[in-house]
C-alpha cells in the first residue's frame, strides 16, 4: 500500500524494492486525476485507488486501517513517501497500530520499526472488544452489561472490560440525574475501524 | 507543570496553536532541521515565546532524516521531563516526515497525547493514539536474545551460535527465534558465504522499541 500525491516518482522506488502481488494507492481525488496517476496506472493496470481527504487526519487514518484489514491475511507493507504529510502520518500511525511494516523512500529506503504482535487486538481482549462495540452512544453500565450478557460476556468480565476501557481512555463516565452514564470517548470513535472486524493477519 | 514538545518545519503556524492552547504551559522544547527556512521559523517561535515570557529550547537536528537518532533524542528528552514530574504533550505537525514519524513513534511508546494542526484552518486535531508497550510483550528470554543481537549488531549470529552464547538448547532457541520473527523483532537471512546457514539479526530500530 502506498500513499500517493501527484508525482508517481515518489511511489516507484517502493514498487522496485518492495515485492508485492497487489498495489493499493491512498490519495486525494485530485491526485487520481493527475497525469502521474495515469502513468502509474499504465505500469500497474490492476492497481486499486482508494480516495481520501488528504488534509483530514481522521479520513486518512480510517482509510489506511480499512486497506490494511482488507489486504489481510498475508503480508502487508506500506510506503509513506508520497502524498500530503497528513496522509503519510496517518498511514504511518495505522501501520504502527496494526503492526504493518512501513517504509519511507527519499530516495534511500528507510524501514520504520514494526510494532508487530502488539496491535489493538492484542491490547484489548475479546470481552473488551465486545463491550466497546456495544458502547455506541450514552448508556448506563447496566444497559451495557445486559447487552454484553446477550453476546456471551458474563457480568464479571463485562465489568472488568468497562474498567479496562475507561483506563485506556475509550469511555467517559459522568453522573446524569444521579445515574452514572457511559459514553464512547473520541478515541473509541476513532478506533471503531480497528474494532469492527476480527483480526485476520 | 506542562511541557510542550513539537517538531517544526518551515511554518511557525503549525506550532503556535498548541503553545496557545496548552494549559499551564511552563516550557517549550522543539526540534527543527538546519535548513535556512527552518531556522527562520525557529526564530519566529523563539520570538513568540519571548513575548509570552515562556522559556523555549530549540534543538537543531544534525540530520533531520535519521529517524532512529531523532526518536532516541526525543525519547530521552521526554523521559527527563516526565521524571521531573511534568505533564507532556506533543505537536507533530511540522518538520520532515521522518521527524514527525519519530515523534509519533515516541508518543505511542511513551503514551504521550499528541496533536496535529490543520494546514489551512490551523485547528488542533488530537491524534487517536494508544500506548503500546512493546518491551512488556516479550518474555525475559526473548529480551535476553534481543539484547545480545543488539549488542553484537556487527557480528553474524546463527541460531546455533546464539544457543551456545546463551546456554540454551538449539530447539528452544529455534522456538524463541520464530516467535521474535513473528513479532517483527528480528530477521533471518541466508548467509552469503554458506547458503545452508541462516543468519539472525535484530530488526532495524528494535533498540527503540525495547526502550
Amino acid at each position: 500500500m502506498a500513499t500517493f500525491g501527484f508525482d508517481e516518482r515518489r511511489v516507484l522506488p517502493a514498487l522496485r524494492l518492495l515485492p508485492y502481488d497487489r498495489l493499493v494507492l491512498l490519495g486525494g481525488r485530485d491526485s487520481f486525476r493527475a497525469p502521474g496517476f495515469g502513468r502509474l496506472k499504465s505500469l500497474e493496470p490492476s492497481l486499486q485507488a482508494v480516495t481520501v481527504d488528504p488534509f483530514d487526519f481522521g479520513s486518512c487514518l480510517t482509510a489506511a486501517c480499512r486497506a490494511f484489514h482488507d489486504a489481510r491475511p498475508g503480508d502487508v507493507r506500506a510506503s509513506v513517501s508520497g502524498g500530503t504529510k497528513i496522509l503519510a502520518d496517518a498511514t504511518l500511525l495505522a501501520a504502527f497500530q496494526e503492526g504493518v511494516e512501513a517504509w519511507y523512500f527519499d530516495p534511500e529506503p528507510v524501514r520504520l520499526p514494526v510494532l508487530r504482535g502488539v496491535r489493538i487486538h492484542d491490547v484489548l481482549g475479546p470481552a473488551d472488544q465486545t463491550v466497546a462495540a456495544i458502547l455506541t452512544g450514552p448508556m448506563t453500565a447496566e444497559t451495557v452489561l445486559a447487552a454484553a450478557g446477550r453476546r456471551g460476556v458474563g457480568r464479571a468480565h463485562g465489568r472488568r472490560a468497562l474498567r479496562r476501557l475507561r483506563a485506556e481512555g475509550f469511555l467517559e463516565a459522568r453522573l446524569e440525574g444521579g445515574v452514572p452514564v457511559l459514553r464512547p470517548s473520541p478515541l473509541l470513535k476513532a478506533y471503531r475501524v480497528h474494532l469492527g472486524e476480527a483480526p485476520k493477519g | 507543570m506542562a511541557v510542550l514538545f513539537g517538531t517544526l518545519g518551515w511554518r511557525p503556524q503549525s506550532l503556535i496553536p498548541s503553545i496557545r492552547s496548552t494549559e499551564g504551559l511552563e516550557r517549550l522544547t522543539f526540534y527543527h532541521s538546519d535548513h535556512a527556512k527552518s531556522r527562520a521559523a525557529r526564530a519566529r517561535i523563539v520570538e513568540f515565546c519571548r513575548s509570552l515570557g515562556l522559556p523555549a529550547t530549540a534543538v537543531e537536528l544534525g540530520d533531520a532524516f535519521d529517524l532512529l537518532r531523532i526518536a532516541e533524542r526525543i525519547r530521552a528528552d521526554v523521559r527527563r521531563e516526565r521524571a521531573a514530574g511534568a505533564l507532556v504533550r506533543f505537536n507533530i505537525a511540522g518538520g520532515t516526515r521522518l521527524m514527525s514519524s519519530a515523534a509519533l513513534l515516541v508518543c505511542i511508546l511513551e503514551g504521550i497525547p499528541a496533536t496535529y494542526v490543520h494546514d489551512d484552518t490551523l485547528e488542533e486535531v488530537p491524534l487517536p493514539l494508544l500506548r503500546i508497550s512493546y518491551g512488556e510483550r516479550l518474555t525475559p528470554r526473548q529480551r535476553e536474545i534481543l539484547a545480545l543481537l543488539v549488542k553484537d549488531r556487527e557480528r553474524s549470529h546463527t541460531e546455533t551460535s546464539l544457543a551456545k552464547a546463551l546456554g540454551l538448547h538449539k530447539a528452544t532457541m529455534n522456538h524463541h527465534i520464530r516467535e521474535l520473527e513473528a513479532k517483527g523483532a528480528l530477521v533471518r537471512e541466508r548467509d552469503p558465504r554458506d547458503r545452508r546457514a541462516l543468519l539472525v539479526r535484530a530488526a532495524p530500530g528494535i533498540e527503540l522499541l525495547l526502550g
